[in-house]
């Protein structure tokens, strides 16, 4: 066999590694990225270094590398499956979280279990901007080492919830057009054509190739990002513009109500008046 | 300005008002603001028809701003 040149060898080697881990990535899937478990920060922290050491050391064979990756692989994606399939097993190798804060009281013997000080638990606090224990109710130390913090109700943001503001329900927006290229599955999905695309972009004033992103969002209006960024496109208006208009004429009938001299027509007016009022109401969180 | 053709304007409005419901009520993809939509146009087009007897009374009254 003839012996290439070590450094041809290192090109070959880390060109075969790059294919085996992209391979193992696949297979093990975007769970072992994100590392959660234990037993995925090992395994990828493995994995890595055997590809590394192979590729660089040119005494070991490449075999063995693959075997120790391997390895590696299928054992980590047989415990993800069993994982999947048994609790127990899920608690001893993915690990289970650990309460450090209860009822706001700090729990002393699981930051001991945890070999956590209570400056390494301020900080993880501070972290996730809470610089005051007595703000937290509840905290739990993830199996990866993360914390998570629920705050006490008075300490948490705001929600249209709490405020009893009824808000309009909204969906994903769809990206139809990227890079001035219409995406005709993402139009269907947003139950669009073609033509109707056309005549949006008419109506803005803007070909299809000077488009770089153009998304429609659930109230079916579309927001264009054009190419030529000193270009201004006017922002969708129609539904700020229709309440608007809805205002305008509760108030125009308001006025005819004071103005007429006929009692009928007097209250005519003022009932559709407040019909418009329930409507503004009504609409209001749909047309902001 | 003369009472019947201010009310002609408000119609006018209310219509543009029931036509964009409408189309707001087609594009919508949500099902929950596609009935608050129509269920609206259907109001405003409520108010619309009184306001349009209303006109027809003034023209009786006032026929000289029939049209106008």
């Amino acid at each position: 066999m003839i012996t290439l040149p070590e450094w041809i060898q290192i090109i070959i080697r880390a060109i075969v590694f790059f294919a085996a881990l992209f391979i193992a990535t696949k297979i093990l899937g975007k769970k072992q990225i994100s590392e959660l478990t234990f037993f995925e920060y090992i395994s990828g922290i493995t994995i890595g270094s055997i590809a590394g050491e192979v590729i660089m050391g040119l005494d070991s064979s490449i075999m063995h590398g693959m075997v120790g990756i391997g390895i590696f692989v299928l054992v980590t994606f047989l415990s993800d499956i069993l994982s999947i399939k048994n609790k127990k097993f899920r608690d001893v190798f993915e690990g289970t979280s650990t309460v450090l804060i209860q009822n706001g009281k700090l729990l002393e013997d699981n930051l001991k279990k945890e070999k956590y000080t209570i400056d390494g638990l301020s900080e993880l606090l501070r972290d996730k901007n809470v610089f005051n224990i007595a703000d937290v109710e509840f905290a739990s130390l993830e199996p990866n080492g993360d914390l998570s913090v629920l705050l006490k109700k008075e300490n948490q943001p705001i929600t249209p919830k709490d405020l009893g503001i009824k808000v309009a329900p909204v969906r994903e927006s769809q990206t139809i057009i990227m890079d001035g290229q219409i995406l005709d599955d993402s139009l269907r999905v947003s139950g669009k054509t073609r033509n109707w695309l056309m005549t949006e972009l008419e109506k803005l004033e803007v070909t299809l190739d000077n488009v770089f992103l153009a998304q429609v969002d659930s109230f079916g209006e579309l927001h264009v990002d054009i190419f030529d960024d000193k270009l201004q496109v006017p922002a969708a208006q129609t539904r700020p513009l229709l309440l608007a208009s809805l205002k305008k004429c509760q108030a125009d009938l308001e006025l005819f109500s004071l103005e007429t001299k006929s009692i009928e027509a007097k209250k005519m007016y003022s009932k559709n008046a407040k019909k418009l009022e329930m409507a503004i109401n009504r609409l209001k969180p749909y047309l902001h | 300005m003369t009472v019947a053709s201010n009310v002609k304007q408000c119609i006018a409005t209310i219509k543009g008002i029931e036509a964009q419901l409408s189309t707001l009520a087609l594009h919508s993809s949500i099902q929950e603001s596609q009935a608050m939509f129509h269920e609206m146009m259907m109001l405003i087009d409520e108010v619309k028809q009184d306001l349009e007897q209303r006109k027809n009374e003034l023209e009786l009254e006032e026929p000289q701003y029939k049209g106008s």
